[in-house]
């Protein structure tokens, strides 16, 4: 429950024409967001503190000489702000095309991470691949970094620092950070080493936060020539206690990634190796496909479901016969849903009549 | 004397304000280069990510990260001592390991050379001579100066000199018989405004940081004197260090704050030692420390030694750079007045203004109002170089006609030459040529012009020089020290860059001057801080003033990039 | 937990007793650092000197089992000192002035012997903590896991009640859950002595409720705990039915385990590998795996959040819920008649009184936190705000005593598990995903550098391990996160099965297995005979 402050009074400013309410502390760029203006920025994840560094994100306010970053500046009574006059748009569209010009050109899959599309859909937006401000391009790739999750594609790396800052602000390992300076800058680890030998816990957030593709998810593009669409089902992390909400992505009957859900309750967008990276075990080879028992020669045979079934229920049945309803045990889950155990313990208690149940709780 | 250990290191410095710089020149010096272990053992010292502070040492052009580098020679090529004979002096003396460094300070007396603590000043010819920094040239008018007016005094930086010219008087008739608010309104009654380069109103300054909720609050003295052709500051610590540590005094006195930090620009290893002699001093006859003249308030100086970074000049990126974060600016609001270093309230004011500070509280506010011309009040301090007779640092009036001081005071150009271009603000308000040199140095009537007077650098450019090759130079400089954090500004300066040096963009002029203009255009409207928004009026006014010269540049270049295809 | 996730990023003070959070739990690692980037400051308690140590402002390295020593000299100091909070111990405890009178005999100096950490530290621990605004324990099971594990929680407790840190945002008594519905399981009744929704199958009132419900007789005793009951394996017990549980790598004392599971005559195991445990069944069935099957969770702070299907079964996998009510309706049992898990959640939240206020479709978005007692109600992210179950927080009397085993001239050294970042438990699906080997390539045996010439040992050779229970072979690891005397090894890699070393005593109540201490003796050995 959002509890309401007295001293925070709404306000009243104007964007485009438009009165509209806001909280005193609310950025000129959260108010224009939630009033559905699409004022682009790529140095913006609303997880991070604001940077104020893309400027695409620029807006006039009346009484300013100069166009205000909309995401560092907060609005204040009265203030008159307008988010797309043709000088704005054309400052962008200058801003992205020098964008366009530092990078070599790909087109970035989807699988690449979360955020991904963000540069190309304001490259699109903007009409700004144009081939004008041609020169030198900046940052280098780091092809050498052989670790199985994060590819280090610098040279689609536009510098907005989000990735450090994810990594500084979220995660707070500080694992990565910005190297030399001006064009030159670089995103690197201590001493320019990779990322195994660093802080980084692979993690996988500064892949999804970064708006280019430069940091890419290697296990969900090493599916990007897989048939069909990507879609995504919400559900939660199968690992610790911790509850964090993921969007599993999946290519046909393939799951080919996991996104963090950003809106998660329990992670608000954060996530750790294990659910981040280790989602594959679902579909490996060693997955029981078919009921077994166990043979007259002692192995296990695969079987089908009827037969199954019957023999466990018949094996129940001698033991409860011969040594009573408190010679049967139940071990459930702590790894299934509630279902599976709520099933397990009336197996027990309603079927059997007996307490005995227990879950892995104690190990 | 036995090598310092790490941890002796670490314990000298952990019990001091702001730890990190000077932690780092000490295992820089130490080990003549940062190592990797001394990053290391920095960052479980302090509990700075090590990361990040590997990404914040590679950003300063000063700390070297191979064997030796700390030790080697430093040979500026900034723009004026290219005019002298950088470019060259640098070639001969590469094969000792020496390194180009961004304009330096030393324009009235160039070419400014440092090997390790040495200041040196070097020529074409290869010889580099140890003599004393100039002091200002005599004032050759009737003006009465006001920052300068005892800088000439012999030993004027021995604290005994300094009293006997009524120096501390002021700091002692304040805390005798003012209040702080009477302190304030002194200052905002004199009109003194920041001699820094913005130029906002002292007095105001130092009353919103006396308001300003939290504590500790703080002075700090930016004596980051980065920008091109200026080198005033410099003169004023080297010659009068007690005028900069009176006026932080009296800021404290006026503000409640109980510690003070000069952040002094890596280049000036002089003024390192005369401040620190200076602090000395006046802790010892009670100006500063536990209780300033007995009076129970605290009040201590730190010198911090910068390392080379243009861009901590800027106050946001200085306060990060002192706190020892990687030095990109901060966002505006909030200002240093509320939630300056450590977030707290803090007075960020340049050298100038300190020591101007000082004499106006001794000497009254009319009678700093009344240094200026006409209805403009006090003076300001221009740094003056280049191709001209007599450059140095000059007080002027305000509202001193800018022709009188080139050609009067500082002797004109050479014997046959011309003036063909002159620099506003050092690099950062583009060139000014013929008629428009016509002009007052005063803020309204730069204002005006839409020029500015900046920190006072103003670089003399005569006609033997090709204005394409001064151009791009200053642009080497913006995209040497742009500091990435804006994108405008981290692309458009290298893209400046390239097409002012002839190795990319369009072979036609039209082409070129659309991209060269939209980039300067969007830069000086969108970018986060001040190099970004100056960065262009370099190309703007080469443009403006030089349409021959740039159209023959784009027709060379193409010329140029056709014989290399062929 | 006591408290949300979300008051993790607002105490003023933090004390992490046993719990390796950076490793175990990291996303809520994440909240803590990010209170510690706002200003906050750090305790942390543990033998290893683990990733939170590195953040800590005051970290105490204390000996294994030791919990008890070091909280009660630390509610020693806060007694002495007046730090306590009176006004909250007389409106919402019982029991406060005896256990006041009781901590006086044990100052900071008399932990000292015991826990290894110098006095002083206690009592910095104890002073920052005392007069924090907003005081929050977090611990895992590096405090549950020992003989005294109950002891040990309620020493939590105590220094939580008398400084009345409980109840209000940034506080709390906060233990994080290990597995991603180890809660949801016991809170749908999956426990010998609880019907869903921690309704004691002790009273008669519930015994009523449950009996009319199913329609059947029911059970009036507790049932027993896996412990017991894999003691009494062959024995009392005869039959069993696990259900996706790798008990034999998990749990201690891997020989006396298997040798359980074997002597019975019947054992069905549901799964979705053929694990360890698996193959020692008469019957595996196959489960749908996360991303193939719907359903309820609840997190760590009784959060109820969905869980979805993605993709098809893997063959003819089916959900757990489905094989246990087909093996229900071979047996004749009433009641099993359920197409569809939101059938089944939708029973449990009828007759729990945790969830009652819950449904399907209310959990769609995860927004409730138990208890929610009725329809309409907004769930409940702090408990004890008013008052505490049974009415008033209650302090007990706590002894400090030694771990079942301590160290001999023929077990020298301690030995403590747990688990590491990249694998988790039994690595049935951290080591099935691709890339994770990268990262943990082996299980090593974590031993302090200085302590490796005494045991003639090499940093990267092999040893081994020997406790009262059996020996494994392990690689050797020098490493500074292990004390002088103390290793530590997971229990994660079946083919260094730690757990063979572990299960020196039990706590008596909960009958948790003491794996946080064994005593072992190791020694090198030569790696030929390893590497066949």
């Amino acid at each position: 429950m959002i509890m309401s402050n007295p001293d925070r009074k709404l306000q009243k400013m104007v964007i485009d024409g438009v009165e509209i309410d806001y909280t005193p502390g609310e950025t000129i760029y959260q108010i224009a967001d939630r009033s559905g203006k699409h004022i682009p920025t790529l140095c913006n994840d609303p997880r991070l503190e604001p940077f104020g560094g893309c400027r695409l994100c620029v807006v006039e306010v009346d009484g300013s000489s100069n166009p205000v970053a909309s995401c560092t500046t907060k609005a204040t009574p009265g203030m008159v702000v307008r988010t797309n006059t043709d000088c704005l748009e054309e400052y962008r569209r200058v801003l992205l095309e020098l964008l366009v010009s530092e990078n070599r050109e790909i087109d970035v899959d989807t699988l690449r991470g979360y955020a991904s599309q963000e540069f190309a859909e304001l490259v699109d937006r903007y009409d700004a691949r144009s081939g004008r401000f041609v020169g030198v391009r900046s940052g280098r790739s780091r092809t050498d970094d052989d670790n199985p999750f994060i590819l280090r594609d610098y040279d689609l790396c536009i510098s907005c620092y989000r990735c450090v800052r994810v990594c500084a602000e979220r995660e707070g390992d500080y694992a990565i950070s910005v190297m030399n300076r001006g064009f030159r800058t670089q995103i690197t680890t201590e001493f320019e080493g990779l990322l195994a030998d660093s802080a980084c816990t692979f993690c996988g957030q500064c892949i999804q936060t970064c708006p280019t593709g430069a940091l890419a998810d290697r296990k969900a593009i090493s599916a990007a020539e897989l048939q069909g669409a990507v879609e995504k089902t919400r559900t939660v992390c199968p690992y610790c206690g911790v509850g964090c909400s993921v969007d599993i992505l999946t290519k046909g009957d393939t799951i080919v990634g996991v996104h963090p859900a950003m809106d998660g309750p329990a992670n608000l967008g954060a996530l750790c190796v294990k659910g981040q990276f280790a989602f594959d075990f679902v579909q490996h080879q060693d997955r029981l496909s078919a009921p077994l028992v166990r043979g007259e020669d002692g192995e296990l045979h695969e079987t089908d479901w009827d037969t199954a079934l019957d023999r466990a229920a018949a094996g129940f049945s001698d033991v409860v016969a011969n040594h009573g309803r408190h010679s049967v045990y139940a071990v459930a889950s702590g790894r299934a849903p509630n279902e599976a155990a709520y099933i397990l313990q009336k197996f027990m208690r309603a079927g059997w009549g007996t307490n005995h149940i227990d879950n892995c709780s104690r190990a | 004397m036995a090598v310092a250990t790490d941890r002796e290191l670490l314990e000298r410095w952990r019990s001091e304000p702001a730890p990190l710089l000077p932690l780092l020149h000490a295992f820089h010096e130490r080990d003549g280069f940062v190592t990797e272990d001394a990053l290391r053992a920095i960052s479980r010292g302090l509990r700075t990510p090590l990361a990040d502070l590997f990404g914040t040492v590679t950003f300063y052009h000063h700390l070297a990260r191979e064997p030796g580098g700390a030790g080697a020679a430093r040979v500026c090529t900034g723009l004026i001592c290219r005019l002298n004979g950088a470019v060259e002096l640098l070639e001969r003396m590469r094969a000792e390991g020496a390194k180009a460094m961004p304009c330096s300070g030393g324009c009235d007396d160039p070419v400014h050379v440092l090997v390790g603590d040495d200041v040196l000043v070097g020529t074409a010819a290869g010889t580099l001579e140890r003599r004393p920094a100039l002091l200002p040239p005599l004032n050759p008018g009737d003006s009465r100066e006001c920052v300068f007016s005892h800088i000439r005094t012999d030993d004027r930086a021995r604290i005994d000199v300094y009293e006997d010219t009524g120096g501390y008087e002021a700091l002692k008739n304040a805390v005798r018989d003012l209040t702080p608010q009477q302190v304030i309104e002194i200052i905002a009654a004199s009109g003194l405004n920041g001699r820094g380069g913005a130029g906002f109103h002292t007095g105001t300054k130092w009353k919103l940081v006396a308001e300003a909720p939290g504590e500790p609050k703080t002075i700090v003295c930016n004596a980051d004197e980065g920008e091109p052709g200026c080198f005033k500051d410099r003169v004023v610590m080297d010659y009068d260090p007690h005028a900069v540590i009176e006026g932080m005094a009296l800021a404290a006195y006026a503000t409640g704050a109980t510690r003070g930090f000069i952040y002094l620009r890596y280049e000036y290893p002089r003024a390192l030692v005369i401040l620190e002699n200076a602090i000395a001093e006046a802790r010892q006859a009670g100006y500063l420390g536990e209780s300033v003249l007995g009076t129970g308030s605290r009040f201590e100086i730190y010198v911090r030694r910068g390392a080379g970074a243009y861009i901590c000049g800027e106050e946001g990126a200085l306060l990060n750079s002192l706190e020892g974060r990687h030095p990109f600016p901060r966002n505006r609001p909030p200002f240093p007045v509320t939630r300056g270093y450590e977030n707290k309230p803090t007075v960020v004011n340049n050298v100038e203004t300190l020591a101007a500070a000082a004499h106006i509280v001794r000497n009254g506010a009319d009678w700093y109002q009344s240094l200026g011309i006409g209805h403009h009040a006090g003076t300001k301090i221009v740094s003056l170089s280049g191709d001209i007779q007599r450059p140095g640092n000059y007080e002027v009036p305000l509202g001193f006609p800018l022709r009188t001081l080139l050609d009067d005071w500082a002797g004109g150009a050479r014997p046959r030459r011309a003036i063909q271009a002159v620099t506003m603000a050092g690099l950062s308000g583009g060139f000014l040529v013929g008629s428009h040199l016509d002009i007052t140095l005063d803020e309204p009537s730069l204002r005006s012009r839409g020029l500015f007077l900046g920190a006072g650098g103003i670089m003399v450019f005569d006609d033997s020089r090709d204005m394409i090759e001064m151009a791009h130079a200053a642009m080497e400089f913006f995209v040497a020290e742009s500091c990435g954090k804006c994108f405008p500004c981290r692309i458009g300066t290298q893209r400046l860059e390239e097409r002012l040096a002839g190795r990319a963009g369009p072979s036609d002029l039209g082409p070129w001057l659309d991209e060269v203009n939209d980039i300067g255009r969007t830069m000086k409207a969108i970018s986060a801080c001040g190099l970004g928004t100056a960065a262009p009026l370099i190309s703007e006014s080469l443009v403006k003033y030089f349409p021959e010269q740039v159209e023959r540049h784009v027709r060379r270049s193409r010329d140029e990039t056709a014989t290399l295809k062929r | 937990m006591s408290n949300p996730l979300a008051d993790m990023e607002k105490p003023d003070v933090i004390f992490c007793i046993g719990t390796n959070m950076t490793e175990c739990h990291p996303v809520a690692a994440t909240r803590l650092k990010r209170a510690l980037a706002r200003g906050a400051k750090m305790i942390v308690a543990d033998p290893r000197q683990i990733g939170l140590s590195d953040l800590a402002d005051i970290y105490l390295p204390i000996r294994v089992g030791s919990d008890v020593a070091l909280l009660l000299a630390m509610a020693h100091v806060i007694e002495r000192d007046n730090l306590t909070d009176p006004d909250f111990m007389a409106a919402r405890t019982v029991g406060g002035e005896q256990f006041l009178q009781h901590v006086r005999q044990f100052p900071p100096e008399w932990a000292e012997r015991i826990t290894g950490v110098p006095a002083k530290d206690i009592e910095a621990a104890a002073l920052l903590y005392g007069n924090a605004e907003r005081g929050a324990i977090y611990y895992t099971l590096g405090v549950t896991e020992h003989i005294c594990g109950v002891e040990n929680v309620q020493s939590i407790c105590n220094l939580a009640l008398m400084t009345g840190n409980v109840g209000r945002e940034g506080t709390g008594i906060n233990p994080m859950r290990g597995q991603n519905n180890v809660q949801g399981a016991g809170d749908s009744g999956a426990l010998p002595n609880n019907y869903p929704g921690f309704q004691p199958v002790t009273d008669p009132q519930f015994q009523n409720k449950f009996r009319q419900l199913w329609g059947t007789t029911v059970d009036i005793e507790k049932g027993m705990t896996k412990v017991t009951a894999l003691g009494r394996a062959g024995d009392q017990i005869r039959a069993m039915l696990i259900d996706g549980e790798n008990t034999l790598i998990t749990d201690a004392d891997r020989h006396h385990c298997e040798q359980a599971l074997k002597s019975l005559d019947h054992l069905v195991v549901i799964d979705i590998f053929l694990t360890d445990t698996a193959q020692l069944a008469d019957v595996v069935f196959p489960a749908t795996a996360w991303g193939e099957t719907d359903g309820a969770c609840t997190n760590t702070e009784r959060r109820v959040q969905r869980l979805r299907a993605a993709v098809p079964p893997s063959g003819e996998a089916k959900p757990d819920w489905w094989i246990v009510c087909e093996l229900a309706k071979r047996l004749g049992f009433d009641g099993f008649d359920f197409d569809s898990p939101n059938q089944i959640f939708n029973e449990l939240c009828d007759v729990s009184a945790t969830y009652h206020g819950l449904d399907w479709d209310r959990i769609e978005h995860g927004a409730y936190q138990w208890p929610v007692p009725e329809k309409g109600h907004p769930g409940t992210p702090r408990l004890h705000e008013k008052e505490f179950p049974n009415g008033r927080g209650v302090f007990k009397i706590i002894e400090y005593r030694d771990p079942a085993e301590t160290v001999s001239a023929e077990f020298p050294l301690w030995l403590t598990t747990g688990r590491r970042l990249q694998s988790y438990h039994s690595r049935t699906q951290t080591g099935r995903s691709r890339g994770i080997d990268f990262l943990l390539p082996e299980e090593v045996l974590e031993v302090h550098p200085e302590d490796l010439e005494r045991w003639g040992l090499r940093d990267g050779g092999w040893c081994r391990v020997t406790s009262p229970r059996g020996s494994v072979e392990i690689k050797v690891k020098a490493t500074r996160r292990s004390p002088r005397g103390t290793v530590f090894a997971s229990f994660s890699f079946s083919n260094v099965p730690v757990n063979v070393l572990t299960g020196s005593g039990y706590d008596p109540i909960t009958e948790t297995a003491e794996v946080k201490v064994s005593v072992v003796r190791i020694e090198p050995c030569d790696s030929s005979s390893i590497t066949v």
